[in-house]
């Protein structure tokens, strides 16, 4: 088992790398449908972005011009919920309930910096101690790697809120991103609708029509 | 000396000292306590301001209020470095993994 978990942690890094600008349709078509949004009303302030599907489990990377750049899974909160509990980031793991592990939904003016290992991260939202990183597979049981690389997206749920990227990814597309300036992370909500969480959805200007299976009125 | 020259000599002395006597007696009460009774200009003006006679009407009366800075409150309060798209990286803190 030992000795197998090296190469196949490679070869799932391999194949995350390899497939990973291919999303899936749905997926994409409501992370574009919300770029497009964010890029005609100025939000994204013409910088490259990010845009997290929680149902479907990937993040998706524009350019600043809304052009998809990249895609790959993720992992994200245990919990099913879009808020980060109160005082969350206070709190240390051993202290936080499973329904208490959310990724929080809506727009977040992220950050660079650093966990206390010494790790380059990507902040999403500091107070709550929610941040974007290379998955860690320091906790054999998680199976966070064997995770990532599986087709189905119910098990990605595995965090305590953070948003589990993997580390070759993170490497070629994240870090250019986010990981050297301040940028903007959309984090689509999976209990509400996302007009409810991004306030530029709601203004008439932006000509928003329902998308396929996809409806920003909720 | 004679007897007249002895008492010409005490009358003199006696005038010395009641015209010594008739001199400002130190003030006990001055009108502001934080300058005692301690050199004053004897035109009632400032002290330390050359130039500036009490006649001239304009001299400063009320002491010189300070420098006000432009109002700064309104604006970020972020640091410089943390005003552009390259903060200053904020205390490295655990995160929910």
């Amino acid at each position: 088992m030992g000795a197998a978990s090296g190469p196949l942690a490679a070869l799932a890094a391999f194949l995350l790398l390899a497939f990973a600008h291919i999303p899936l349709a749905g997926a994409m078509d409501e992370a574009q449908w919300l770029a497009r949004a964010a890029v005609a009303a100025a939000d994204n302030r013409n910088a490259p972005f990010a845009v997290i599907d929680k149902r479907n489990a990937r993040v998706f990377v524009f350019d600043g011009l809304g052009r998809l750049q990249a895609s790959s899974p993720v992992l994200l909160g245990l919990a099913r919920g879009d808020d980060s509990v109160p005082g969350i980031g206070e709190r240390a793991m051993s202290e936080i309930r499973p329904e208490e592990r959310t990724t929080p939904a809506g727009r977040f003016e992220t950050e660079p910096g650093l966990n206390t290992k010494g790790e380059d991260i990507v902040w999403i939202d500091y107070d709550a101690a929610v941040s974007m990183h290379r998955v860690r597979a320091t906790k054999k049981s998680e199976r966070r790697l064997q995770r990532l690389a599986s087709p189905t997206v119910a098990d990605n749920r595995i965090s305590y809120g953070c948003i589990n990227v993997p580390a070759a990814f993170y490497d070629a597309y994240i870090k250019p991103v986010l990981g050297s300036r301040r940028g903007v992370v959309y984090v689509l909500p999976e209990t509400m609708a996302a007009r409810k969480r991004f306030a530029f959805l709601g203004r008439p200007e932006q000509g928003l029509t329902t998308r396929r299976g996809f409806s920003p009125a909720g | 000396m004679n007897s007249t020259s002895r008492l010409l000599a005490a009358l003199a002395l006696g005038a010395a000292g009641a015209a010594f006597a008739q001199g400002n007696p130190p003030t006990t009460a001055p009108a502001n306590p934080a300058t005692a009774a301690g050199q004053q200009n004897p035109s009632g003006g400032p002290m330390g301001t050359t130039g500036v006679t009490p006649e001239s009407g304009t001299a400063r009366t009320t002491p010189p209020t300070a420098q006000t800075s432009p109002d700064t409150s309104s604006s970020s309060s972020t640091t410089m470095a943390a005003s552009g798209d390259t903060p200053a990286m904020r205390r490295a803190r655990a995160d929910r993994n």
